[in-house]
């Protein structure tokens, strides 16, 4: 029993799930689902479609390159069962998977690093810019701050009667 | 060896058929057209053609008949008389002799005729000669037809004539009618001779084959003989006599003990002495058949003595062989085919009889010799005493022994499996013959996937190592990361401008929104001037609120629009309360944001649709069940009245036209086509 990775977008497939293809070549595709399939049917390319891990990682979204990867790596030798080294994996396994996971989301938090710097830019510039939604020009010369003006209301006699009634 | 088979010879026709064929082969095979005023050779030569023609034909099948027909002479003396027995050596001497004179008559006829025809001058002439030469053929054959009907007969007859190897192996069975020889026969072999009790049932001879000690044996069954003198024989007893005769066989004389075949032992005995000259070099078996009905001890002394006598003689022939004068068993046998006791001891000993006979006589004869030279054993000779077995190294007849000890000591996986239920029972324990560092674990699991990995792809034997390193990387790294982990926002907004930034961003969506749904429905919305303003979008009230929302003093453009307003238009009628439409102000009014009290009132009674409240709520008094039912009431209304809408139709019985005769439709040419109808 093997868990497959999709050759499409590159989930694992778990058994009794998807279908494989087998070329005139002997080159072999396993598709998760029927969106992979069919998308592959389609002759689209992983690369240029956004939501697979080949287009992560093409385009830099997605760490590629790590040392945690390099314990994943199909063994065509079998090695002779010995159950220490057997211990040792299966406590191993988990640990490598922490620390792959704690450097994607480094790697994520780099890649995000700028954001909030962009969008105080941002929002100063449409600040700027729509001031003159909220503000009319002759107030915003009187009063250049970039805030919303002071609306002056009209209070009438209703109002004051019914003040009084909130404070009693 | 010449296969004694008459069956191939070719069938004689009778006279008449004989010539029909012979003239219509001319017939057909031969020119037929002829003219008188060709060249008198090419008649002549026509004619001539069909005069060798039938002869030659005539010829091929007369010689064809003589030279199938066996010539008496030629063949093996027993077929010779055999045939002469049955058809007359005289006679069919005779026949054939005629078919050669016949023959020859043919042949002298067409020589005349062609010598005739080669001068013959018309064409009358020469046919005349040729219908005469086949006339005079065909009456040579005619003449000839008895000996052709004949011939006919004799070969029908000889092709059912058993076929007989007079140089094989044979046992001849005679003695007199009704002794039980046909049974003998049927008995041995899978000949099907018929049994029946009267006498002369066998009137021909009938083979049958028998097997002993790998070889094959004819059996000849005979017709019974009578004790006659030779000349006064029949047909039948002849073809025996014959059989006796000629051919080199054993010979089993049958004697029935009891009887019952209607002869007396004695009449049998005087048959035996009056052919036992044809026994002369033949093993001679006695057999006493019937002896269920009689045994061979109960018969009386003169029969006792005639027995005997005839065993003596047959003792003789024995004798003559070379065998022992003593052995009287193996000359007079008792057996009775109807119980079956002693058969197959008489077919044992004659077949053994003969064997011993013809071998004695091969050994005797020249060629013996040809054979024994074609074959030597080689042996060498020993040159001294000493006895040289062969030799087995010690360590292989002890690796052998120990190999069949192991053998039966082993217990195989096939045996555990049967021990403990059979295949469909027991699974073998594939693992017992792993070899691990330790024996505990031949029985370990490993699971094969964990969290969503294959185990398989993570077995290292330095991964233990591998780890260590990586979890120290990692720490090393997290201490460099908590150091620039935080980033410092250069100009943040205060909370006024955040507020502004928000209005900013509400007012963007609205419009967006309103954009929107001016796009969505703007194939059921009317396009009708801003004056006749429905859902009063354009009141002062609304631009005095939305410019204080700007920071501006909105009284003055309220003033100013009002004033406007009433002078731009000026007063058309008076105002009066009751000419005031229902809602309290006429469609003409841009506002009317001073109403009295009655009109507030009246105003929001009167309003069919309330501002304040969704316009899917239930009001009681509609005669709606619930909001469900408002709303698709709603929709149905809106959708009967979209198309009304679009065209800007005043309501349901609007049916003006504005514009009766429109100009592009009721003038203009037409790029392509007729302008017979507008």
């Amino acid at each position: 029993m093997r868990l497959e990775k999709c050759w499409f977008c590159s989930s694992t497939i778990y058994p009794g799930h998807g279908i494989q293809f087998v070329r005139n070549d002997a080159k072999i595709f396993r598709f998760c689902r029927s969106k992979c399939h069919k998308n592959f049917k389609m002759k689209r390319n992983p690369r240029k479609v956004k939501w697979t891990k080949a287009y992560r990682r093409v385009h830099g979204k997605d760490m590629t390159q790590d040392s945690t990867f390099e314990f994943e790596r199909k063994r065509n030798r079998p090695e002779r069962y010995d159950r220490n080294l057997a211990e040792n994996v299966l406590k191993a396994i988990p640990k490598i998977d922490k620390i792959r996971v704690a450097r994607e989301e480094r790697h994520h938090k780099n890649r995000m690093k700028g954001k909030t710097e962009k969008l105080q830019r941002e929002a100063v510039k449409e600040l700027e810019q729509g001031i003159s939604l909220v503000k009319a020009p002759s107030v915003l010369q009187q009063d250049p701050s970039l805030t919303l003006p002071k609306i002056k209301v009209k209070v009438s006699q209703q109002q004051s009667e019914e003040n009084h009634a909130m404070e009693e | 060896m010449v296969q004694y088979n008459f069956k191939k010879i070719t069938v004689v026709p009778n006279g008449k058929d004989f010539v029909d064929i012979i003239l219509s082969r001319t017939q057909r095979q031969t020119p037929t057209v002829v003219h008188k005023g060709y060249a008198i050779s090419r008649l002549r030569q026509f004619y001539m053609r069909k005069v060798k023609y039938t002869q030659q034909n005539f010829h091929d099948k007369l010689s064809t008949i003589i030279d199938e027909f066996p010539r008496l002479d030629d063949i093996h003396p027993f077929y010779g008389d055999l045939l002469h027995v049955l058809y007359n050596k005289d006679h069919y001497k005779l026949a054939l002799g005629q078919i050669n004179t016949a023959r020859n008559l043919i042949g002298k006829i067409a020589k005349d005729y062609v010598k005739l025809l080669k001068y013959g001058d018309s064409l009358y002439r020469c046919k005349c000669l040729k219908v005469a030469a086949l006339g005079r053929m065909c009456t040579v054959i005619k003449r000839i037809g008895p000996s052709l009907a004949y011939l006919e007969q004799v070969r029908q007859h000889m092709a059912r004539l058993p076929s007989i190897d007079p140089n094989t192996r044979t046992i001849l069975i005679c003695g007199y009618p009704n002794v039980g020889k046909s049974s003998f026969i049927n008995k041995i072999t899978r000949a099907d001779v018929d049994v029946q009790p009267y006498a002369f049932t066998t009137k021909s001879l009938f083979v049958g084959h028998t097997d002993y000690k790998y070889l094959r044996y004819q059996v000849i069954d005979t017709p019974g003989i009578l004790d006659r003198p030779f000349e006064d024989r029949n047909i039948i007893e002849m073809c025996s006599i014959t059989a006796l005769a000629h051919l080199r066989a054993a010979i089993l004389f049958f004697l029935d003990i009891s009887g019952s075949c209607g002869y007396s032992i004695a009449q049998q005995a005087a048959l035996f002495h009056s052919i036992k000259s044809l026994f002369m070099n033949k093993p001679l078996i006695i057999v006493c058949n019937k002896t269920d009905l009689q045994p061979l001890e109960g018969i009386s002394e003169e029969d006792n003595k005639l027995v005997k006598e005839m065993q003596a003689e047959a003792l003789k022939t024995l004798v003559g062989q070379g065998g022992e004068p003593t052995d009287d068993d193996s000359v007079l046998l008792t057996m009775s085919t109807l119980t079956e006791e002693g058969v197959i001891a008489v077919k044992n000993a004659a077949c053994e009889r003969l064997l011993n006979q013809r071998v004695e006589i091969k050994m005797k004869s020249k060629k013996i010799n040809d054979c024994l030279n074609r074959f030597h054993v080689a042996v060498p000779k020993p040159r001294d005493q000493k006895e040289r077995p062969p030799c087995i190294p010690q360590a292989v007849l002890e690796a052998k022994a120990k190999e069949a000890a192991e053998k039966e000591k082993r217990k195989t996986e096939k045996d555990l499996e049967n021990e403990n239920g059979g295949a469909g029972v027991y699974a073998m324990n594939l693992r017992k013959n792993y070899i691990l560092a330790s024996d505990e674990w031949k029985e370990d699991i490993l699971p094969e996937i964990v969290d969503g990995h294959n185990v398989y792809d993570f077995i290292d034997p330095d991964i233990l190592q591998r780890v260590e390193e990586l979890e120290r990387e990692e720490g090393l790294r997290e201490a460099g990361a908590e150091d620039d982990d935080f980033e410092f926002d250069g100009d943040e907004l205060t909370p006024e401008q955040q507020e502004a930034l928000a209005e900013i961003r509400k007012k963007k969506s609205l419009l967006i929104q309103q954009h929107r749904i001016k796009k969505s429905n703007a194939e059921s919305r009317p396009t009708i001037p801003r004056k006749f303003d429905k859902d009063k979008q354009f009141t002062s009230e609304r631009m005095g609120r939305q410019l204080s929302s700007l920071g501006l003093d909105p009284t003055l453009a309220i003033k100013r629009m009002r004033s406007r307003s009433a002078s731009a238009r000026g007063r058309k009628r008076e105002r009066s309360p009751e000419s005031k439409s229902a809602d309290g102000r006429d469609g003409m009014d841009i506002d009317g944001d001073t109403p009295s009290k009655k009109q507030r009132l009246s105003r929001s009674l009167s309003r069919s649709r309330s501002v304040s409240r969704p316009p899917h709520e239930v009001v009681p008094g509609e005669g709606l069940k619930d909001s469900a039912q408002k709303i698709k009431a709603i929709k149905l209304a809106k959708k009967s009245v979209k198309k009304r809408n679009k065209d800007a139709r005043r309501g349901e019985a609007d049916r003006v036209i504005p514009n009766l005769k429109p100009k592009h439709l009721f003038s203009g040419k037409r790029s392509t086509g007729k302008t017979d109808r507008r």
